[in-house]
């Protein structure tokens, strides 16, 4: 379709869990969707990093904004603080929802042309799924 | 005037991430509302978790079912997906 899709950004303190994440979810979508892995510090330890989370969320927009799903509650604290100061903030919209299940449930929606809040619901969605 | 559409096929493969991922991509494109059940449950065709969640396997009898305008377009894409992508284990 011709029409940008929505951008997801994953914030793990791990950059494999991150990738292996993303990876797993361009897998399940089709690989249409534009998701940007923003894992680990700046040194590659566990941890996560202001500068990687602004540089990913400027590489996951496609012109259709960007939902980000932090793993843990201080990836929450990073991700906030670099939205106070990232100048389109109000295209970014920050998820409550697990890591794997919401990164995966996103994507497809965002790969079936869902906008923004259709993406960020189907995210914070996922935690109600049961698997068994 | 909302149509209604009801077509049942046996997979010939597990219903596996990647397939799953296909049919709710395909189906979350249609207006229809689209479930797909399988062994008495039934799951929202355009959610990825609650079609995997079915655990569908090979040989099992899936129905797709939905309602719309663009039901008959729906089941039919989404009967081909499954055709087709559960021949291959995702």
């Amino acid at each position: 379709m011709s029409t940008p899709s929505v951008g997801i950004v994953l914030v793990s303190h791990s950059a494999e869990l991150a990738e292996g994440t993303a990876n797993l979810a361009a897998q399940v979508s089709g690989g249409t969707v534009t998701i940007v892995a923003a894992g680990g510090t700046d040194d590659g330890d566990l941890g996560t990093s202001a500068a990687k989370v602004e540089q990913a969320l400027r590489d996951a927009d496609q012109g259709a904004g960007v939902v980000v799903l932090p793993d843990l509650g201080s990836a929450v604290l990073t991700v906030r603080a670099v939205l106070e100061d990232y100048g389109s903030a109000g295209s970014v919209l920050l998820t409550d929802a697990p890591f794997v299940e919401g990164a995966v449930a996103a994507t497809v929606i965002a790969a079936a042309g869902g906008d923004l809040k259709a993406v960020a619901a189907a995210a914070e969605e996922a935690r109600h799924a049961r698997k068994l | 005037m909302p149509a209604n559409c009801e077509q049942e096929i046996t997979l010939t493969g597990d219903l596996h991430a990647r397939p799953a991922g296909a049919l709710a991509v395909a189906a979350g494109r249609f207006a229809a509302a689209i479930s797909v059940t399988v062994g008495g449950r039934t799951a929202d065709a355009k959610s990825v978790l609650g079609v995997m969640g079915l655990g569908a396997t090979s040989g099992q009898h899936v129905t797709v079912c939905a309602a719309g305008a663009d039901a008959q377009h729906a089941v039919a894409a989404l009967v081909a997906i499954l055709s087709e992508a559960t021949k291959v284990g995702g």
